[in-house]
């Protein structure tokens, strides 16, 4: 079980989240042309990294906001949670 | 709009589980909270006014994780910007929606979207450990959070340590599943269902 600590609320156990995947999947802007190759890299392919990875978790049980967490995949040590619109260093 | 409380038909008083030779103070006390008013308010995040500057029923706005209180009304903050209202002054949202600017917030009348179970009692904690993974001890009066309780969503208002009082608020659609793990884990320890 994770301990999770939401940047709203503080340390929280793992059954109030849910996870929502890479934290650095950028949407290709709007109004912008772009290739059924790239479309589908942005709604398919996924890095499945052994190591450190940013995440999006939703705080569903507790404050309901979505945030940035660094964790390591193969230890699950979390590093940083940070705000949606902060940056983890 | 009806006004059948939403564990109606599953909240039954009288004393349950093992209730013989304990003192008084032992003995939790579960009951139904209803006909209150309950209002959410959310500010808007493009939004820069100043919620310092508003007063309900006289009480500002709480801080993280913090509730505001008066005899008649309790504001809990329940998110970002987000506030859970509940009163027994029944016009309080027709009296005080002028404060609220259309562009800053969104005001919903949730009266009748919640259940609201209240225990009182010494052994309150030992109930609500039993399915809710917060620090419940670190947690006293003027503390609110948001969390689960055996899977089921819910808010937790601490309302008094003395005597120990709190109520759960959830989904009037998980009410009676609520109601029942809730009362369920009081069993051992016996209760006085009010």
């Amino acid at each position: 079980m994770l301990y999770i600590k939401c940047p709203f609320c503080g340390y929280r156990s793992q059954k109030e989240f849910a996870y929502g995947g890479d934290g650095t999947i950028k949407r290709p802007e709007l109004n912008q042309e772009i290739s059924d190759e790239k479309w589908n890299e942005f709604v398919y392919l996924r890095k499945s990294p052994n190591g450190k990875h940013i995440e999006l978790w939703h705080h569903v049980a507790g404050c309901r906001q979505w945030f940035k967490v660094q964790r390591d995949t193969v230890t699950h040590e979390i590093f940083q949670t940070t705000k949606m619109n902060e940056e983890i260093k | 709009m009806t006004n059948t409380s939403p564990l109606n038909f599953v909240h039954k008083v009288g004393k349950f589980g093992d209730t013989n030779k304990k003192i008084q103070n032992n003995i939790l006390k579960v009951s139904e909270i209803n006909g209150l008013l309950i209002f959410q308010i959310l500010q808007y995040k493009n939004s820069s006014f100043d919620v310092s500057k508003i007063r309900l029923d006289g009480l500002s706005f709480p801080s993280s994780l913090k509730s505001t209180s008066n005899s008649n009304t309790r504001i809990l903050w329940i998110g970002p910007n987000n506030w859970l209202v509940f009163s027994s002054v029944l016009d309080l949202l027709e009296k005080e929606k002028n404060q609220f600017n259309e562009a800053d917030f969104a005001i919903t009348d949730i009266s009748h979207s919640r259940t609201i179970i209240e225990l009182e009692g010494n052994l309150v904690n030992e109930v609500l450990k039993k399915g809710c993974p917060l620090d419940i001890s670190s947690l006293k009066d003027g503390d609110c959070a948001n969390s689960v309780y055996k899977g089921i969503n819910i808010t937790i208002d601490f309302i008094s340590e003395s005597p120990k009082k709190v109520r759960i608020l959830g989904l009037r659609s998980y009410g009676e599943s609520l109601h029942h793990s809730v009362t369920d884990a009081c069993l051992e320890f016996g209760y006085d269902a009010i």
